[in-house]
């Protein structure tokens, strides 16, 4: 195992930069997940770390050693691809002993230590068969046991779920995550699917056009994002924004839409922002049916009842508000109801800028 | 009913480029077959069956051993010089594909295949030329004695192997081409991160995954290979006035057979036993690349 750092690093392709200035640090064993929207640099920096792309400027070192100019073979790292990339003209086994056969081991090291893998990822019926006579998930599987069975210093994950259907991508997620817990090894994974960077990082680095825009843990990323595009990003579904101004009406201050909804703003958030003009951004989850006259009136457009939570899309004088509500709803659209954010949940950010002010 | 009113439709559609293809293709095929059990002498109205006896004949004829020898060893030498190269040559061409020179790579090895045949048979022959060709030059420099290609018996298939092999090139560096692009850029990736060296890849990823190109080529160029004429004919026969002696193939034996010694039944056995080893051959490479190929 071993720690990354990526420092400054930058890349273009021809006159476009796809990478500027990007600095993260992998904690050794850690789970580290790039996501961001497609176009965003996060495969480019990982196909880097890889040295399947030249590194422009800047360093990367895993382990402590600058790995810029080191053959993607002698890097020690294994990759998962996203369309798994396995041989089609090999079995299984063969294909989860390749880089071993590579290095020169013995055949009888090789057959054991691919056992051994197979065992863990519950491939062994699986050895003797061909790529195209597995199914996604079992793809999936091999493709991993290809990277395990090296026993690298980090793993990297290029959208490795992302052609499985729903329910096996939530099967494969809890797979993946008790297996980096079992095995500890340093993770680097890329994904656009912000539930897949939520529920497996220990660290989220959200991207957008080559730049990174927040890191933190993922609870820490949705608790206080640092600018609207991953407040944005992070959450579904996505936060609800505003613009506005703030005002002080009976002696607290309140945030006034330019649509006239108001909500009531910290003191301590009012100070900060100063008289700029500002964008109030409030989670789905946290608006919540307030008794009549206390929230603000608001007449439903669209109701989504799930089950298990009711989507709410509403509009209040020129504004439009997403809300998810716990309880059940009788009313229709059409019919009014009356809505009003949770204590301290309120989000506000700079209008001209996009950065969150305040804590 | 209306099934059938489309279907008559269809037939009647498909009437016109059948009986073209049945007139050119089938009809002198069954023509062959039926002439190899009779003997004509072109002129003649009465052609007399004879079952067998054409046949029984070749395998004693010194003439069609020698031609079928010569063309089996051209076939064959074709084959082993043209698949290996070809395959070689697409992959580092297809390695330089994003080169500004890659259109010229290309270009350059599939010119042979489309420029017409006799004048590039000339200008091999003058080549070959034991006073006045450049290739006699070329090994001077190196210390070896000028050599008679074409009139020496066993260099002069050689001869017809090389021309051959040149003009076969080509098309099959071609196919090779497409079935590169073909083939998904992450497995070279993976290979890459799993230690592979390019030759490696090449080797465990690349020959293996092209095996169906690999088929369809050496089908085509064996096939092609068990037909040649024309470059044996310009490069060495003496009907072109030259080399002492001449490469004699199947093909050229079947014209002289035909319309110099007016034996069309004869000649036409010949063509029969061309056939059968072609066909055999074909089947016997399809079922030795199938079985390991069949698995991609």
């Amino acid at each position: 195992m071993a720690a990354v750092e990526i420092q400054n690093v930058s890349k273009a392709f021809g006159k476009t930069e796809i990478i500027r200035q990007v600095s993260v640090d992998v904690p050794d064993g850690a789970f580290v997940v790039l996501v961001g929207p497609s176009g965003c640099g996060k495969s480019t920096l990982l196909r880097m770390i890889a040295g399947l792309e030249d590194i422009d400027s800047g360093v990367i070192r895993i382990g402590g050693r600058a790995i810029n100019d080191v053959e993607p073979k002698n890097r020690d790292i294994a990759m998962v691809f996203q369309n798994y990339a396995l041989y089609p003209h090999l079995s299984i086994a063969e294909n989860m002993g390749f880089s071993l056969r590579l290095a020169g081991r013995s055949k009888a090291e090789i057959m054991e230590r691919v056992a051994e893998t197979a065992r863990i990822l519950g491939l062994s019926q699986y050895l003797a068969r061909y790529p195209r006579q597995l199914s996604g998930g079992q793809r999936q599987r091999v493709a991993m046991g290809r990277a395990i069975v090296r026993n690298p210093q980090v793993f990297l994950f290029d959208e490795p779920l992302s052609n499985l259907d729903a329910k096996l991508r939530v099967q494969m997620r809890a797979e993946l995550k008790e297996l980096h817990a079992r095995l500890k090894t340093t993770t680097v994974y890329v994904t656009h699917d912000q539930i897949e960077a939520m529920t497996l990082a220990d660290r989220i680095v959200v991207m957008r056009d080559g730049v990174v825009e927040q890191v933190g843990a993922p609870l820490e990323l949705y608790d206080r994002p640092a600018n609207t595009f991953v407040a944005s990003f992070i959450g579904s579904p996505a936060m609800n924004f505003l613009e506005g101004s703030l005002s002080r009406e009976n002696g607290a201050a309140v945030f006034v839409s330019a649509g006239g909804t108001r909500f009531p703003v910290t003191a301590g958030d009012a100070a900060k922002a100063g008289d700029v003009a500002v964008t109030y951004g409030i989670r789905p989850e946290h608006l919540v049916l307030a008794p009549d006259g206390e929230g603000t009136e608001a007449e439903i457009a669209a109701l989504e009842p799930t089950g298990s939570e009711t989507h709410v899309v509403a509009r209040t004088g020129g504004d439009r508000l997403m809300a998810v509500l716990r309880e059940r709803i009788t009313a229709r659209a059409g019919d009014t109801l009356s809505l009003s954010p949770s204590p301290g949940a309120g989000h506000l950010f700079e209008t001209a800028s996009g950065r969150r002010i305040g804590a | 009913m209306l099934r059938r009113k489309r279907w008559r439709f269809a037939m009647l559609a498909i009437l016109p480029t059948l009986a073209i293809f049945a007139w050119v293709r089938i009809y002198p095929i069954a023509e062959t077959l039926r002439l190899s059990v009779h003997k004509w002498d072109i002129l003649s109205k009465n052609k007399p069956f004879i079952g067998l006896a054409n046949f029984r004949e070749l395998f004693s004829d010194r003439l069609f051993i020698e031609a079928l020898t010569n063309t089996a060893i051209i076939a064959f030498g074709v084959l082993l010089i043209t698949i290996p190269l070809s395959l070689v040559l697409a992959a580092l061409i297809h390695h330089r594909a994003r080169s500004r020179l890659a259109g010229f790579y290309e270009t350059a090895i599939f010119i042979p295949h489309v420029v017409s045949l006799v004048p590039a048979a000339m200008a091999w022959k003058w080549i070959f030329d034991a006073k006045l060709g450049p290739l006699n030059n070329l090994l001077g420099w190196f210390g070896v004695a000028p050599k008679a290609w074409l009139f020496d018996p066993v260099l002069a298939v050689v001869c017809v192997i090389v021309l051959c092999s040149w003009q076969a090139l080509g098309y099959a560096v071609l196919i090779y081409l497409v079935g590169f692009k073909s083939l998904p850029v992450s497995l070279y990736e993976a290979a890459k991160l799993d230690g592979a060296t390019g030759p490696q890849s090449f080797r465990l990823i690349s020959v293996p995954m092209l095996k169906p190109i690999t088929l369809y080529v050496s089908v085509v160029t064996l096939v092609s290979g068990f037909n040649v004429y024309a470059q044996a004919f310009v490069l060495a026969s003496d009907a072109q006035g030259a080399p002492g002696r001449q490469v004699r193939v199947l093909v050229l034996d079947m014209l002289e057979n035909s319309f110099r010694n007016y034996r069309v039944g004869y000649a036409a056995s010949e063509a029969v036993v061309l056939l059968l080893i072609v066909l055999l051959l074909t089947l016997m490479q399809f079922s030795f690349l199938r079985e390991k190929g069949g698995r991609t």
